[in-house]
């Protein structure tokens, strides 16, 4: 296998893309920074960095036509935000509006200006205040240029004081320049306003305000014109020529291109709620409470759909681009300790449910990324085993002898269909199988059964040596009924059939039950209830259709759930996370119990257990169709669905190949009892009865434990695989009452340790 | 690695009825080794970690292991 981290098209992210506003703004102000600081009423903060991004604050908060407000979201709910407003209650409350005084050593460097009017000012500013020896030239008798007919003269010359109060530049008025050749600079920015002397300068598209002379640049209106907003633009170019003239003057180069802001953001409108305008009550300027109102508006606009949708990156706060960098880091971790695979547990934690592609305007798919990344972990057996060992020994127990099975009605030739339940059906309670496949043998009597598991939980593991066993085998299995088409009531197992075994055709059972008309047995007499789609339901909108229906049929009412449909959310069971992150797991779990105080109806025998455990009240479908349980039944506990699995197998051999026994599970040698609040535990903990069994066994036997003289209890342990278990038992006339269990996974070296 | 143990209540080894020391004990978790003061016989060598132990100290341990 390629070890390099897989990235897949996390580039494409849009997190960083810049607001629309800001994209819009000539000065491409970064409006998500200012509001915020605006937001909580910190005017001193915003006002420096509307002063650092705009040079003139009190001419631009003046003059601005704010081609921000065309592109604002809020423009089409109710009103655009009003920026220039904004950007004024900064100026006005800011505790400090002076500027910088930067103290550094002048440059040897002369750079001419010709023309101060707002372009040649705004350059003049920002190359002095880098200390470079700047002189500008002014035809006429004033400071300004075309400011004098836009705005009153007592608001642009005090600005301008303001501004240059710690700068030192040579101004030249009433100075003619008539040839640029005979001016002595290193460089020269030719700003002459719209009309002006261009000096016969030809632009050169190559490089940012560039002319094809040598160490002469053009920009401002000269250039733009005398257009609406060209004085803002004249503006941000004297700011902005600055870059290209400063590295003109260090390696003489003028063909770096010019920036220019532009957004690939994109914001469903639906989620702009409506929030009314604030105006000044004074009818000019606002107050500091207006002001904050006003910036509580903005959006902020940001690509953020993951982060509230994706149960995973909403939980840990991470966006694709910062999850890629760490399980690049984690995959490929550095020499210095603790450095690395910080995102081991992370990789881990995917429920793999597929949502964040599903909302991603980009269709980035983290999961995706994730689980390529976690067979990379597990091949490089950098992946603790614990996070997935007792799933793959699950699956291990559900595809043996013990509760496997694959088999065609005695006497058929040919099967058009075989039932595939899944593990977790029969599980949960061996009824919903029975019931469903003596219902689809009164459809179709060749139709085969198949006792088995899909192989999710090797997949989700990241072991694709083992998953490709177990595909294999199903495959085999498959070709031995002679290519049945799998009848899935499971949504997961249908999803991994058609991913990585696309040549075996599928239906699901409740489709079938809905075309061939089966009424449901329960009554809903009116009941409203919601329907929870399994997250891997999210491609199959007609089955989501149909159990809809199904639920209406029966009699309920129906009310939808905010994650629904081609938004289906996972019910924490995806991934099998729940070892590797329990209180993640739990998190999920609540998220999705406490969307209203319904029963649910879920198509997903884990969908329906897993909340069941957290006490909502859930039915499966397949109690509407059959009658068989209410919403409040207690789901088996992890040896129970071994158990049943068992059961299953036994029931379906006697009732439909009579005379087949299937092997008798093996009997331990002690009499262990487990009180029912104790079992509940075990199950919790994820542990299971005859491995417990087999500890007691083995202390019994051997000899080896502990005597707990207060209680009179015993204590031993034993490692079975990775994990060590213990018991605390009581022993009774005729066996053993379990008092505790529990087990860790660090092994004891007990060799070694015996040589103390 | 640190595993500090205090187990106050007094166990006894059923084999040699002996009361069980806080004495070195190797442990390994993902190809890490360590060793923690754990309750054993002092004759035969047989352990004792209470579920107090493995749910909280040993439990934390592991974690920062699988984190490492």
């Amino acid at each position: 296998m390629n070890l390099e981290t897989k990235t897949g098209n996390i580039q494409d992210c849009l997190q960083n893309q810049a607001a629309f506003c800001t994209a819009a703004c000539p000065f491409g102000l970064d409006v998500r920074d200012f509001i915020e600081k605006m937001q909580r009423g910190a005017f001193n903060a915003a006002y420096r960095l509307y002063l650092n991004t705009v040079g003139f604050p009190g001419i631009v908060s003046a003059l601005c036509d704010q081609p921000c407000q065309g592109v604002c979201p809020r423009r089409v709910t109710d009103e655009a935000i009003s920026l220039r407003r904004l950007e004024a209650a900064a100026l006005n409350y800011a505790r400090n509006t002076e500027p910088n005084n930067y103290n550094l050593p002048p440059k040897n460097k002369k750079v001419a200006i010709v023309g101060a009017g707002l372009s040649g000012l705004a350059c003049a500013l920002r190359l002095a205040s880098r200390k470079y020896d700047v002189t500008v030239f002014e035809h006429s008798n004033r400071i300004g240029g075309h400011l004098w007919e836009k705005l009153p003269p007592e608001v642009f010359l005090p600005e301008f004081e303001r501004q240059f109060m710690h700068e030192t530049t040579t101004l030249r008025l009433e100075t003619e320049v008539t040839s640029l050749a005979d001016l002595p600079f290193d460089a020269i920015y030719v700003a002459t306003g719209a009309g002006g002397n261009d000096f016969g300068l030809v632009s050169d598209p190559n490089g940012a305000f560039a002319s094809t002379t040598p160490g002469v640049f053009i920009g401002g209106s000269l250039t733009v014109g005398n257009t609406s907003g060209s004085n803002m633009q004249a503006l941000a170019d004297g700011l902005n020529v600055v870059a290209a003239i400063e590295r003109y003057l260090k390696v003489g180069s003028m063909n770096q291109p010019r920036e220019t802001l532009s957004t690939k953001l994109t914001l469903d409108p639906a989620r702009v709620e409506r929030s009314e305008p604030v105006y000044p009550a004074d009818g000019l300027a606002y107050t500091r409470d207006e002001a904050i109102l006003e910036a509580k508006r903005c959006l902020r606009c940001s690509c953020d759909a993951c982060v509230r949708f994706c149960d995973l990156m909403h939980y840990f706060k991470k966006y694709p681009k910062r999850i890629a960098e760490e399980v690049e880091l984690t995959i490929h971790p550095g020499t210095l300790d603790g450095n690395g695979t910080i995102a081991t547990r992370f990789i881990s934690t995917c429920n793999q449910c597929g949502l964040c592609k599903e909302i991603c305007p980009m269709d980035i798919d983290t999961g995706e990324f994730l689980l390529q990344n976690h067979r990379i972990m597990r091949e490089k057996g950098a992946m603790p085993w614990a996070f997935h060992d007792f799933w793959l020994r699950d699956m291990e127990f559900t595809n043996g002898s013990a509760a496997q099975l694959a088999r065609k009605p005695a006497g058929t030739v040919q099967s058009k269909y075989a039932f595939f339940p899944g593990c977790q059906l029969g599980a949960s309670a061996p009824q919903y199988v029975t019931e469903s496949y003596r219902w689809l043998l009164g459809q179709s009597p060749d139709t085969a059964l198949m006792l088995q598991c899909c192989g999710a939980p090797a997949e989700w593991a990241g072991d694709e040596k083992i998953h490709a066993e177990v595909l294999a085998q199903l495959r085999e299995n498959w070709l031995e009924l002679g290519q049945p088409t799998l009848v899935f009531a499971c949504p997961t197992c249908k999803q991994k059939f058609g991913r990585y075994l696309p040549e075996i055709p599928g239906v699901f059972l409740y489709d079938l039950m809905f075309a061939a008309g089966l009424a449901p047995a329960i009554a809903g007499d009116g009941e409203t209830v919601s329907v929870f789609d399994p997250c891997a339901s999210r491609d199959e909108p007609e089955l989501q259709q149909n159990i809809r229906q199904m639920v209406d049929l029966a009699g309920f009412n129906r009310q939808p759930l905010p994650l629904e449909g081609k938004q289906a959310a996972c019910c924490s069971w995806g991934g099998q996370v729940s070892t590797t992150n329990p209180r993640y797991a739990r998190e999920v779990v609540s998220a999705r119990i406490t969307q209203n105080d319904l029963s649910y109806v879920a198509y997903c025998a884990n969908c329906r257990d897993i909340f069941a455990v957290s006490q909502k009240p859930v039915y499966h479908i397949l109690d509407l169709m059959f009658g068989l349980h209410g919403p409040n039944r207690v789901p088996p506990t992890l040896t129970e669905r071994r158990n049943n699995r068992i059961r299953l197998k036994a029931q379906l051999l006697s009732e439909f190949w009579e005379g087949e026994s299937p092997m008798e599970p093996e009997k331990s040698p002690i009499k262990l009892t487990i009180p029912p609040e104790v079992r509940q535990k075990l199950s919790d903990d994820t542990l299971l009865e005859p491995e417990i069994a087999r500890v007691v066994e083995h202390c019994e036997r051997s000899g080896r434990k502990i005597q707990h003289p207060e209680s009179g209890n015993f204590s031993g342990h034993l490692q079975i695989g990775n994990l060590t278990y213990w018991a605390e038992y009581h022993p009774t006339e005729d066996g053993f009452v379990l008092v505790r269990a529990y087990s860790h996974r660090m092994s004891i070296d007990e060799a070694v340790s015996d040589r103390k | 690695m640190r595993l500090s143990v205090t187990e106050n209540k007094v166990v006894i080894c059923f084999q040699c009825q002996k009361e069980l020391q806080p004495i070195k004990t190797y442990l390994s978790y993902l190809g890490h080794s360590f060793y923690a003061e754990i309750p054993k016989c002092p004759d035969c060598g047989e352990v004792y970690i209470s579920e107090e132990l493995v749910k909280s100290r040993i439990a934390e341990v592991e974690m920062q292991l699988e984190d490492k």
